[in-house]
């Protein structure tokens, strides 16, 4: 196991000048960053023909932000690693020094900007230096969608006697909250060391009123393995909603290989990566569950079928 | 920073009732680029942006670059003519604080900004 840079200190101290151009230069990372920055945005499922405000919380050298800025949306970074941001500006700098090409930013249409792998003129990105443990200091319901990719798990350490994880991130999810748009979505990709700061992760986030899961990408492989925090304010739609993001897998023994932790529950869900108990099968609902649902459909108004002895019934057959 | 970011930010420094917006001390450097017009990226931003609070950090920013900086009408008209885009694209995305200090409203607490990137670090007994 390689050592933790959470481990040595302050991100601030980590990240230093020296580290902050190694990262920013790594062709490695630069491909890994890529691969969970798309993801995040394909669990994101903005709008792709319309251009969304987004932050990006632990920003770094800007390789998350890049492709944000490819998609044709606006993004505001923060970064607690001044010699990160400092890197991620000189990159802007000397890409709106590029002479801006011929077609403006105005007439691309869409489709042509997948392709297109050249740096138009100006950046739309823009950054601040700012310790997400703090609270984010933005006017409430700014920004349509937040991602935060390989940062998150920075929160779970304590630097100074007086830094405590728990207040840092209730802090952190409670202002995530006030400052998205009602509607929006968050994904944060995090790597939790052990099973329980997964468990306070997404729970902190439930706390504060988010809805939504972990997403566990290729969780049989120590190497591969992603967890990305889905976040949203549809309390009702998340069940749903969570079917339908499903993790990614290399495709041997599907069913084995799935994982899908929801908030909540996410202790039971960490377990099994150890003891490979049998998984709880999706969509197995207790009856309570279903007659509270029911219940609460009856309110607003819906025509529900009646409770009954066979109401939850495990059913003989799937189909 | 833009002034689309400045039109964003809110000082939560302890406190604070409204923290917003942040004023920009006086005598702070601004650059002002030319970039690409992005129609669609200006309309989208207006939607967002707080605009009394647009206009007034205009007014003020003008006082020293009249010059580059165009003048906003005072309320967002109902139809936009296309220099009006212009002149909106430019204030948000081209005029960027590149040196001085951000204001908190409510308490005076000074947020420093260098090579364009505001610091709005708080100490643990700040908040
Ligand atoms: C592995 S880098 C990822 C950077 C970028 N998101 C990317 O994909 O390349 C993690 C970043 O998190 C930042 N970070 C750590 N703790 C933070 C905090 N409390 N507030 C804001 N950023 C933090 C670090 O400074 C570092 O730049």
């Amino acid at each position: 196991m390689t050592s933790r840079p959470e481990l040595t200190g302050h991100a601030s101290l980590f990240y230093n000048q020296k580290e902050a151009r190694k990262y920013h230069s790594s062709s490695r990372m630069i491909g890994v960053q890529r691969e969970i920055t798309e993801r995040a945005m394909e669990l994101l499922r903005l709008d792709p023909n319309t251009p969304a405000l987004i932050l990006d919380v632990g920003c770094g050298s800007g390789l998350s932000g890049q492709i944000l800025e490819e998609n044709g949306h606006v993004w505001l970074g923060c970064d607690v690693s001044r010699d990160m941001l400092t890197v991620a500006n000189n990159t802007a700098k000397q890409q709106s020094q590029q002479p801006p090409k011929e077609e403006s930013m105005q007439q691309d249409d869409s489709d042509d900007e997948e392709e297109e792998e050249e740096e138009e003129g100006a950046s739309t990105g823009d950054l601040m230096h700012h310790d997400m443990g703090t609270g984010l200091p933005f006017r409430p319901a700014t920004f349509d969608a937040c991602i935060s990719i390989s940062a998150l798990q920075w929160l779970c350490y304590s630097n100074s006697k007086n830094q405590n994880p728990k207040k840092r991130l209730l802090r952190f999810f409670s202002s995530l909250y006030t400052v998205l748009k009602r509607g929006g979505r968050a994904v944060l990709q995090f790597y939790p060391e052990t099973a329980d700061q997964a468990v306070l992760i997404s729970e902190t986030a439930t706390k504060v009123g988010f809805a939504g899961g972990v997403v566990v990408d290729y969780p049989n492989s120590a190497k591969a393995k992603k967890h990305y925090l889905v976040l949203s304010f549809d309390r009702s739609s998340t069940q749903q909603q969570q079917q339908q993001q499903r993790p990614l897998t290399t495709g041997m023994h599907e069913q084995q290989q799935q994982q899908h932790v929801t908030v909540g529950s996410t202790m039971e869900g960490a377990n099994n990566k150890k003891k490979k108990a049998p998984k709880k099968k999706k969509g197995v609902k207790t009856k309570e569950w279903i007659v509270h649902k029911k219940a609460m459909q009856r309110k607003k108004g819906k025509d529900v079928r009646p409770d009954t002895k066979y109401t939850a019934r495990r059913r003989p057959h799937k189909f | 920073m833009r002034l689309l970011t400045h039109n964003f930010l809110q000082s939560n420094v302890k406190g604070t009732e409204k923290g917003y917006p942040l004023g920009i001390e006086r005598g702070a450097e601004l650059s002002v680029e030319s970039s690409p017009v992005n129609r669609n990226l200006v309309l989208k931003m207006l939607n967002k942006v707080d605009y009394s609070a647009l206009v007034s950090i205009t007014n003020n920013l003008r006082e020293e670059r009249q010059e580059d900086i165009p003048e906003l009408p005072p309320s967002l008209p109902e139809t936009l003519e296309e220099e009006t885009i212009a002149n909106y694209h430019k204030v948000l995305f081209d005029v960027q604080l590149v040196n001085g200090f951000l204001v908190c409203p409510d308490t005076g607490r000074k947020f420093p900004v260098k090579d364009g990137i505001p610091n709005m670090i708080l100490h643990e007994d700040e908040i």
